[in-house]
């Protein structure tokens, strides 16, 4: 079953009156359980790329569609509420909520979606312990080492049983034995959940985690391999 | 919106108070200052406009009045000539409709002491009546309230004391020399004396100062005389203190004494002394003829002229009356060929009356003729109420003194009716049973054509100005109060949520709609408001006590203000509660404190997330 579905997908960046094609036409798409990696050199259009799919930003052209939903038909209210119950994001930079805790960062996509509160807490708990931060709920992200805010970061986009997960360089920040702890545990849950990942890089070591393989360049599909 | 979430919502508002401690106080202290600021205005204004109220119904004007028409037009030149007369049928009606009514004519004219003379509003009443509806003869602080049928007078006792009329409260040397020599005998003299204390000098020379003052801390005593006094910011010379306490002054003078200082003695009558004292005192000082005083004013008769200047009768007169009148008029006043003027002719009653009222009308001046009169009058009290009308240029006679030649021709007529409902609390505002129409109502037809009933405010102009000129005035620099902490607050939240762009992206990324976005900065300004109006009221409530119950004294100031500022409070000024108004300034202040967050949260949702997060 195809979870996304792009088809010429572009977008351009209006800066000082220069026009950057970031994305000049790129037609993909991936099926449930895909762990995928987005390569290519710097400013080919990956984090782009991952944005537009993520309902983060308007496609200057071209279509998403999210499990056969035409994303460009949604409010911005619709769009966030398919952020909320479908796609799961993982940044470069953690982006955790610095005035939450730990376990407060990943209990709260729960209780948007409408969870009870003691429901949502023993999930998050879960999660937290699913990436090796048991008992460590409590503390604020800025208490914690790079590592762990991004192993926050993935319980965080986990703990929904989302159909998708959008990682943007999740382990560019780390060392890379931290880097691979993050890799085995989103491979582990893409085994177990059956969640789709699509997540970009730059390291030759998370490409070869990937079981697809798709290179960027200047904005267009250089290569694609695995599928 | 999912409302499920708003516990996290609300704990994220709370927890983002907390980034920045200092920014969040600075903030929270400025909305509670205007807070409690606003609280303490609006408490202050309510007290002194509901005093001044209270004061104006029972000290001036009872509920209800009824005068005629053309005097209440011309009300500011108090205009006797429009009096009216027959005022006891209509007080013998509304007696039987449950109404106390006092007669009182008005007049003015100058008040000839044997020392100065001031210009005075007189009340010609009847005290008896008076007392039933108006307080202020339990408030003659010195001699007693004038008795029927006399040439006596209660005087308001700052006039009393600009015209010399009263107790000398610190007579000079020279004036205490005069009143022991209006003692009758030598027991007289010993009362006067022992009434009043050695007082030391009110100004000492700063050189003078200097040279005591060594002196004076190494005497027993003299400690407590370096204290008395101070050396006001202003000043020339050191003065004794206002608050120095008249009980020691005697200790006072004779250290000073003692020290070397020589000064003239300057009397102060003691504090202490009893009202029988007193009394005995303003008797010796009225038998030396102190409180004597002689009225000169100008009775207004109203009266068709005999004759008129026949170009002044032209120029002026027929031009300004209507044209029936007019034609009235040149009949009655045919042109006289002997002298060239116009002599008045008319003899019919009817007619007379009609164009006497036109010329009035028309304010016509030869239609009044002065006569001016003299009156020799005895001052025998003075008035010190918690109105400060009352207080002022003000002298209250019995009207039964003044009906003939001797006095002021009055026959009977009045200006005013003053109506209270029998046995009104005089501490409460008039209620609707006593309202003008209510008044109009009991008196049925019998209120003649060209009078009217008119309510206790319908002649305070000067309060209702004074009242509502301090109310904008303040009202409007507590608003600006209010504005300048709203910026502080926008200017917060606008900080906050500029810093906060990375971390609004996320939670949009999260799947926040725009309005829980919104709700949680909208709290986070709500409780910056929340929290400095709780504080506000606190502080305002705390302030306020001690302001309900005691108020502040501002005798010292009122000095300078006299007697004619608006409000009718003197000396203390107290606030009153007004919960609703303390209530809704701090709702005000949540309220419009959120919606500072407002134009700042939509401008950072407007644009898409990843530009959010891309913000460093
Ligand atoms: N908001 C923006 N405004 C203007 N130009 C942009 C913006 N975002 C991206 N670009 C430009 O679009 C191009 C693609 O950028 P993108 O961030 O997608 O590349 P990337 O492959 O993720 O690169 P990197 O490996 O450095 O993260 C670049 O040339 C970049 O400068
Ligand atoms: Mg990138």
């Amino acid at each position: 079953m195809t979870v996304v579905e792009t088809t010429g997908l572009s977008k351009d960046y209006l800066t000082n009156g220069l026009t950057v094609h970031a994305l000049r036409g790129v037609s993909l798409s991936f099926a449930r359980g895909d762990f995928a990696a987005v390569a290519g050199p710097s400013g080919s259009g990956k984090s782009t790329f991952l944005h537009l799919v993520g309902c983060l930003d308007e496609p200057s052209a071209g279509t998403i569609a999210i499990e056969g939903e035409d994303v460009a038909s949604l409010g911005r209210r619709d769009q966030a509420l398919l952020r909320r119950s479908r796609i799961g994001f993982i940044f470069q930079a953690y982006n955790l909520i610095p005035v939450l805790s730990a376990l407060e960062n990943v209990t709260l996509p729960l209780v948007l979606l409408g969870e009870s509160r003691t429901a949502a807490r023993s999930d998050a708990e879960r999660a937290l312990a699913e990436v090796g931060l048991e008992g460590m709920g409590n503390r604020r992200p800025k208490e914690m080492s790079g590592g762990q805010q991004q192993r926050v970061a993935i319980a965080r986009a986990l703990v929904k049983k989302p159909s998708l997960i959008l990682a943007d360089e999740p382990t560019a920040n780390l060392d890379s034995a931290t880097g691979r702890d993050i890799l085995e545990l989103m491979l582990a849950l893409n085994r177990d959940e059956g969640t789709t990942f699509i997540f970009s890089t730059h390291d030759r070591m998370v490409m070869d985690y990937a079981r697809r393989l798709i290179v960027l360049k200047d904005g267009l599909v250089d290569s694609e391999t695995g599928s | 919106m999912k409302t499920a979430a708003f516990p996290e919502l609300a704990s994220m508002a709370f927890r983002n108070l907390g980034r920045h401690r200092v920014k969040t106080a600075v903030t929270v202290t400025a909305v509670a200052i205007s807070v409690a600021l606003y609280i303490f205005i609006d408490g202050w204004l309510l007290g002194m406009n509901l005093d001044s109220k209270r004061n104006i119904v029972a000290f001036e004007a009872g509920a209800a009045r009824i005068q005629s028409k053309a005097w209440f037009a011309k009300k500011d030149e108090l205009p006797m000539y429009e009096s009216f007369g027959g005022h006891e049928a209509l007080s013998a009606r509304l007696d039987e409709a449950g109404f106390d009514t006092a007669p009182r004519f008005l007049f003015e004219g100058t008040l000839l002491s044997r020392e100065r003379s001031a210009p005075i509003a007189f009340i010609a009443m009847d005290p008896g009546r008076e007392a039933k509806l108006l307080r202020w003869q339990d408030y003659v602080a010195s001699g007693r309230a004038p008795v029927p049928g006399r040439f006596e007078i209660a005087l308001g006792s700052m006039a009393a004391g600009k015209l010399r009329v009263d107790l000398p409260a610190r007579p000079d040397a020279a004036e205490f020399e005069a009143m022991l020599a209006a003692a009758a005998d030598a027991d007289e003299a010993v009362f006067v004396r022992g009434l009043y204390l050695d007082a030391p000098p009110d100004r000492v020379a700063p050189a003078e100062f200097r040279r005591l003052k060594p002196v004076l801390a190494a005497m027993p005593g003299g400690k407590d005389v370096l204290r008395a006094y101070e050396l006001p910011w202003d000043g020339d010379a050191w003065r004794l203190r206002k608050d120095a306490r008249p009980a020691a002054f005697g200790e006072l003078a004779a250290a000073l004494r003692a020290a070397g200082f020589d000064f003239q003695p300057r009397h102060t009558l003691r504090p202490d002394a009893s009202r029988t004292d007193r009394d005995r005192l303003w008797a010796i000082l009225a038998a030396s003829g102190r409180m004597d005083v002689r009225i000169s004013t100008v009775i207004d008769i109203k009266e068709l002229p005999a004759r008129v200047d026949a170009s002044k009768f032209e120029a002026e007169l027929l031009p300004a009356l209507r044209s029936d009148d007019r034609a009235l008029a040149s009949r009655a006043y045919p042109a006289d060929p002997a002298s060239g003027d116009r002599a008045l002719a008319e003899a019919d009653p009817g007619r007379r009356d009609r164009l006497l009222r036109a010329m009035l009308d028309a304010g016509f001046a030869p239609a009044v003729r002065h006569v001016n009169q003299l009156i020799d009058a005895v001052v025998v009290g003075t008035v010190d109420s918690p109105n400060p009308k009352t207080n002022g240029n003000v002298a209250y006679m019995p009207s039964d003194a003044l009906q003939d030649e001797a006095g002021m021709m009055l026959e009977g007529r009045i200006t005013e009716l003053l109506v209270r409902a029998k046995g009104a609390d005089d501490t409460a505002l008039p209620d609707p049973g006593e309202s003008p129409r209510a008044v109009k109502a009991a008196l049925g037809g019998a209120l003649p054509a060209g009078l009217e009933v008119y309510g206790w405010l319908d002649g305070v102009e000067d309060y209702i100005a004074a009242s509502r000129g301090d109310e904008v005035s303040t009202r409007v620099m507590v608003g600006l109060l209010f504005v300048l902490s709203f910026i502080g607050i926008a200017n917060t939240m606008l900080m906050a949520i500029l810093e906060r762009s990375k971390e609004t992206g996320m939670l949009r990324a999260l799947g926040m709609t725009g309005g829980q976005v919104l709700a949680v900065y909208v709290m986070e300004a709500a409780a910056i408001g929340l929290l400095g109006s709780a504080i506000g009221v606190a502080a305002g409530c705390l302030v306020n006590v001690p302001m309900v119950a005691y108020g502040i004294d501002y005798s010292g100031m009122l000095e300078n203000m006299g007697t004619d500022y608006g409000y009718r409070v003197v000396a203390f000024f107290r606030s009153a509660w007004n919960p609703p108004v303390i209530a809704a300034s701090a709702l005000v202040a949540t309220l419009v404190s959120g919606l500072m967050a407002i134009p700042p949260t939509l401008r950072a949702l407007k644009v898409p997330v990843t530009e959010s997060l891309r913000f460093e």
